[in-house]
């Protein structure tokens, strides 16, 4: 049976039809929920959430994104809806991502620490531990375009809808998240490795 | 006049994911050739990117899958009456 098929049993209230297009599916909306959540507990809460919205809308599916795209959607904003409750700090501004300090002037004053390849001096699952650390660390908002954008792989335009902002802001975002991480990993391995490099 | 490191910044994100005028691009990439900071600021952006995309994807828990199917049951019971 193909994706129409089952989407018009489901709606007609076929349970099992319902329960295939999830089971296909799943797998890479549970993916993407657990990087934006940052930890497994929300993680579940919204992938509960999106599942219980879809049958509640479950009628309004029109059919022209696929049943994925549109669990995809119904999850980003679940937990747009959990991540905006917490009130999190804003990122600073791109300037003071630069490499050199904007006060000196001078940028030969602050050498950047160069990581090179950090499985080379690091263990894979401690590596994992920094990365995800990192990633939650982020302003949700940030969070969630970075992800989208280079985990994801959507073209900027595509972020913009989704996250329900201009391109330009989304663009923005996108920078400053990656900005913010960089910058992150880079106190994180210097202070791990940088002294052997050196 | 020479640009400065600042005047690159914007510009960074795009010159790696490939939106940059050919102009542009080349004098980025004269920039990095000469200026170590934003040579080592490329090659870390590039990699947060990298390490961001490695990790095994995760599968559902399998309680998680338990839990959800007899919710997903209920909720569509109450919705559609039971068959
Ligand atoms: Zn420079």
């Amino acid at each position: 049976m193909n994706e129409r098929e089952l989407i018009t049993k489901a709606q007609s209230g076929d349970f099992d039809a319902f329960i295939e297009l999830v089971d296909t599916h799943k797998g890479k909306v549970y993916a993407m929920v657990r990087r934006l959540a940052g930890n497994r507990q929300d993680a579940e809460d919204i992938m509960q959430d999106t599942l219980l919205k879809a049958i509640d809308k479950i009628e309004q599916f029109r059919g022209d994104a696929s049943f994925g795209t549109w669990l995809y959607s119904i999850a980003l904003n679940q937990a747009r809806a959990q991540f905006s409750k917490s009130q999190q700090a804003d990122l600073r501004p791109i300037e003071d991502y630069l490499p050199m300090n904007s006060t000196a002037g001078r940028h030969e004053d602050i050498g950047l620490f160069d990581w090179q390849d950090p499985h080379q001096a690091l263990e894979s699952q401690q590596l994992r531990g920094i990365l995800n650390e990192v990633v939650a660390e982020l302003p949700y908002k940030y969070r969630e375009a970075f992800l989208l954008r280079y985990v994801e792989e959507l073209p900027v335009k595509e972020v913009a809808r989704l996250t329900k902002q201009s391109e330009a802001s989304a663009k923005s975002r996108i920078l400053r998240a990656r900005l913010a991480l960089r910058d992150k990993l880079s106190r994180i391995f210097e202070a791990e490795y940088g002294k052997e490099l050196s | 006049m020479a640009k400065n490191c600042p005047d690159y910044i914007n510009d960074l994100n795009d010159y790696l994911d490939g939106g940059v005028s050919p102009e542009l691009c080349a004098e980025i990439e004269a920039h990095i050739g000469k200026c170590q900071n934003c040579r080592i600021m490329v090659d870390t952006l590039k990699q947060t990117v990298t390490l961001c995309r490695e990790g095994k994807e995760e599968p559902l828990p399998e309680a998680l899958e338990t839990r959800l199917r007899s919710l997903l049951k209920q909720r569509w019971d109450q919705k559609f009456g039971q068959k």
